[in-house]
């Protein structure tokens, strides 16, 4: 039944957005992991990107992660002459992690998984309705 | 968690047996008359209200097999929760399905026996 298949397309909606709420969650944690080395680079902000699958056993669309990559935007220099990780001239890189936009993206996954949770619940309520026609 | 719904599966599942040993829905109806529950010849019962149960029933203890399967693998730390609420909620959806046919013909058999003859 269709309905079905409704309720495992969405959860592949909800498998992604959980894997991009974790990308996230990483991003946010090593906002400030610096590199391991003096002048090496620190963490780089990763971003999920997501594609458009058929579910063969379903044959319904489902959503499956593409890649996580990382995010080529620069780093930001910050002067730390005692820092470890800092360069000849005293400069540290930091990780081009931006707490305004992981707190933007996160809403939006957050967002996302409710829209799939609804689905869920509006597929299951229609199943349920529909056996309700036999009582 | 559904250990008891199973078990009710299963004991309704050789209840479809009898069904079948009689051929239909009179097989409901020869119980009284002696065939009885290991009576299962089988094979004469192609179609009829058995035949629909026992794939019914069948259908619902696989689909309720994968769903105990995938909460003792959450239960033990190792299973994805999204697995276990998809699987609980098509159990759940086969086993209201089950119910509610067997309501349904339960029902029309019992207004059959009611009749004034």
């Amino acid at each position: 039944m269709d309905l079905k298949t409704a309720v495992q397309v969405s959860a592949s909606g909800l498998r992604a957005q959980s894997l991009r709420m974790r990308v996230i969650a990483e991003n946010l944690a090593n906002a400030d992991s610096v590199a391991q080395t003096a002048g090496g680079n620190p963490y780089r902000r990763r971003v999920a990107t997501f594609k458009a699958e058929v579910d063969r056993t379903t044959g319904g669309m489902g959503v499956k992660v593409k890649d996580v990559e990382g995010d080529a935007s620069a780093f930001q220099r910050v002067y730390q002459p005692g820092s470890p990780a800092a360069d000849g001239k005293g400069y540290v890189l930091m990780p081009n992690v931006n707490g305004l936009v992981e707190a933007a993206d996160m809403k939006a996954a957050q967002r996302s998984y409710e829209a799939n949770l609804n689905a869920i619940e509006a597929a299951k309520s229609l199943t349920m309705r529909t056996i309700d026609l036999l009582k | 968690m559904s250990i008891g719904a199973l078990d009710a599966a299963l004991s309704y599942g050789r209840a479809a047996g009898i069904g079948k040993s009689g051929g239909g829905l009179g097989g409901l109806g020869d119980l009284g008359s002696g065939s009885g529950i290991g009576g299962s010849t089988g094979a004469a019962a192609s179609g009829g209200f058995g035949n629909l149960v026992e794939q019914m029933v069948t259908d619902t203890a696989s689909s309720m097999r994968t769903a105990e399967a995938a909460s003792a693998k959450q239960v033990a730390g190792k299973g994805d929760l999204i697995d276990v609420v998809t699987a609980i909620g098509a159990a759940e959806t086969a086993l209201d399905t089950v119910v509610a046919v067997r309501d349904r013909v339960v029902g029309a058999y019992s207004d059959i026996m009611r009749m004034q003859i």
